[in-house]
């Protein structure tokens, strides 16, 4: 698929070292085995106050740097709470991290902006805040999104809302089709990677036959994504479903970014963008699951391997 | 989160930023205090832009006025919102210029715009090159200086109060970490005085956790900001999206709880709300179902109830234990249930639903479960 001349870079690849940030709470030390568990390379964990040398078999350190230092990690998943956000990233790049997964929900858009500025200045790739994280189906899961729905496959998903990203997966992986590619981008308003990031990627993957973009209400990233269609002159198929059409403007709807704002953030400019740029964009789950394993089929692409 | 003008006049005249004297009314016979005479303006109260276009604010002479104004305002919908209260404050006088500062979260930056036109048409203005706009870096110095240049591109003798009303209302959205603050019009006087005659501003929900004023603000006016507030003493979202809604939703995840109220719409049957009850964070707790069982029961029109947990870790043996609990504990809800559930343990939870002999119908894919939520509704047979 990938157009002579084009070099793909991949997005992360399937055997980076990673650490988890806030190994020994709850979360942290829950996920760090399911990540092992289903192939990511975990190599250790960071947590200032814990006096642990080791947690179920993994090293544990006092800070970023000794940890890098010590296993040689470039990607890390922060397990922190949200106010803890901000100095965990900064913490991280500090060390020499190239890709941090930072989870947890509700992190202020002011220290969402100054982590911004940190990802941006280092040239480190930052997913989050407030997103299940990202996946290569079968090889690696930074993260928690859910093994029902993950299966090695042609679609490259980008999604902002976790638990509709699951549904929609799960039930295309129930009619054989899988994915190559998965990235959580989160609700909020101010996050690291967006839609029209992670574009580039999905176009250039040789593996990744369709892209499937799971949209809400707030915002402009699906405007931009749009945009990156046309300006990337997308060929791959894209496939979007926009939730929040009933939504009243002036209400959050859980998602800090999922707000419409006057003439901003509405269904309607979303819808008009990406149609405009090609996308085929549905309003139930149901008629996109059939649309993709159609376009699927006829293609004649391999589903699940 | 926007918040109404009032609340926003009054938390920034603590800070002493000028605002028109005035009183919040809920009903039309409110006793206004001495020192606010006519003439008023009548401004309702909702959270949405494009008041003033949509009729939301009225022009009072006399006492007699203000009564009509309010009769007319109180209770109408504007834009989808109900007015329950309005704002009477004093009329202004002074060259009506406009100020706003802004987050761009596409490229974490600030914009500021200055015009020394205000009013309601702003978007005229800026089509007329009267807009003037700058992008700087999310920093209060920054949007200041950024400011200050603005205003002195323009040779107007209101530009020096305008530097310092900028610089006021900068410094008081960094304080409040806000997200908009906008302010048209701008009044500004020849004496160098001036006041902010419209104030919009959006606060960052994520943020209020630091932010003690605005939580004071939001807790004592829980009616005005019902989800804002309940998310503060509960810990997560559940919001009525319409209050005549048929289908109560029991629901963990923002996305795939907005896409089912869509859904549902488009069936023809309105949801009564939103739900991120977020199982994750129940831990053997069944204080948040119960909670969200008990709201749906006050629903007046609701009939159905629609349960979707899609568990990509929490085991299901274990929600249906809490969820069979939260049901005895809320007797008050008569109407069918209906549970979608996925991830591990469904056979257990079948089994704990089975043992606890609760009529409640379970079902793994969700658009068979949506059907049979609508069943009671619709008559059909599913």
């Amino acid at each position: 698929m990938t157009a002579p001349g084009v070099v793909h870079v991949p997005f992360v690849t399937p055997d980076v070292a990673t650490i988890v940030q806030g190994m020994t709470g709850r979360t942290g030390r829950r996920h760090a085995q399911l990540m092992r568990a289903y192939g990511t390379r975990i190599v250790g964990g960071v947590s200032p106050k814990s006096d642990d040398d080791e947690v179920d078999g993994l090293p544990v350190f006092k800070t970023c740097i000794e940890a890098v230092m010590a296993t040689g990690a470039i990607a890390s998943v922060a397990m922190v709470p949200p106010l803890s956000v901000l100095d965990a990233i900064r913490e991280a790049v500090s060390a020499g991290i190239k890709l941090v997964v930072t989870i947890a929900e509700g992190m202020p858009i002011r220290d969402a902006v100054a982590a911004l500025e940190i990802v941006h200045a280092a040239g480190v790739r930052w997913i989050g805040p407030s997103t299940p994280g990202l996946a290569i189906p079968g090889k690696l899961k930074l993260g928690f999104l859910p093994d029902v729905s993950l299966a090695p496959g042609p679609l490259g998903i980008m999604a902002k809302s976790g638990t509709l990203s699951y549904e929609v997966c799960h039930r295309l992986v129930g009619r054989g089709i899988g994915q190559s590619l998965w990235v959580g981008v989160g609700g909020d308003s101010v996050k690291g990677a967006r839609f029209a990031d992670v574009l580039p990627f999905m176009l250039t993957d040789p593996d990744t036959h369709g892209i499937v973009v799971i949209g809400e209400i707030g915002g402009s990233e699906e405007e931009e994504l749009a945009a990156a269609m046309r300006a990337l002159h997308c060929r791959k198929p894209v496939y979007a479903l926009i939730a929040g059409r009933t939504v009243r403007e002036g209400v959050t709807m859980g998602h800090a970014g999922a707000m419409i704002q006057g003439d901003i953030g509405t269904i309607a400019s979303k819808t008009e963008a990406l149609a405009g740029a090609g996308a085929h964009v549905f309003t139930r789950i149901r008629d996109l699951v059939d649309a993709v394993a159609t376009g699927v089929k006829a293609k004649g692409e391999q589903a699940c391997s | 989160m926007m918040l109404l003008e009032h609340d926003a006049k009054e938390l920034l005249a603590a800070d002493d930023i000028p605002v028109p004297m005035g009183v919040l009314a809920a009903t039309a016979d409110v006793a206004l205090p001495p020192s606010l005479r006519a003439p008023f303006m009548v401004k309702a109260q909702i959270a949405v832009g494009g008041r003033g276009k949509a009729g939301g604010i009225k022009r009072a002479a006399s006492i007699a006025d203000l009564h009509q104004g309010l009769g007319e305002l109180l209770g109408r919908t504007i834009k989808g919102q109900t007015v329950r209260a309005c704002r009477i404050e004093q009329r202004v006088e002074g060259m009506e210029c406009y100020l706003s500062v802004s987050l761009d979260p596409t490229r974490g930056r600030l914009r500021v715009l200055l015009s020394f036109e205000g009013g309601v048409d702003i978007e005229a203005h800026a089509e007329r090159g009267a807009l003037h706009s700058a992008d700087t870096e999310f920093k209060e110095h920054e949007a200041i200086a950024a400011a200050s240049r603005l205003a002195n591109t323009i040779a107007n003798p209101a530009r020096e109060t305008i530097v310092h009303a900028a610089e006021r209302l900068i410094t008081e959205f960094f304080a409040f970490e806000a997200t908009l603050l906008e302010v048209n019009p701008l009044f500004i006087r020849p004496d160098g005085s001036w006041t902010a005659g419209d104030l919009k501003l959006v606060i960052d929900d994520n943020a209020l956790v630091r932010q003690p004023r605005l939580c004071d603000l939001i807790r004592h006016r829980a009616n005005a900001y019902p989800e804002l507030a309940l998310k503060l003493n509960h810990g997560f979202d559940f919001v009525v999206v319409d209050p005549d809604g048929e289908i109560g939703l029991v629901t963990t995840g923002a996305g795939l709880s907005m896409q089912m109220i869509d859904e549902l719409a488009e069936r023809g049957h309105p949801a009564f709300n939103f739900c991120d009850i977020r199982t994750g964070q129940l831990r053997g707790d069944p204080t948040r179902l119960i909670n969200v069982f008990q709201w749906i029961a006050a629903g007046r029109n609701v009939r159905s109830v629609l349960i979707n947990f899609f568990a990509g870790i929490t085991h299901l043996g274990e929600v249906a234990k809490l969820l069979v609990t939260a049901l005895n504990a809320v007797p008050e809800l008569r109407v069918p249930v209906t549970a979608r559930l996925i991830g591990n343990g469904y056979d257990e939870a079948i089994a704990v639903f089975a043992n606890a002999g609760h009529p409640l119908r379970v079902e793994p894919d969700l658009d068979r479960a949506i059907e049979l939520a609508l069943a009671p509704l619709t008559g059909a047979r599913p």
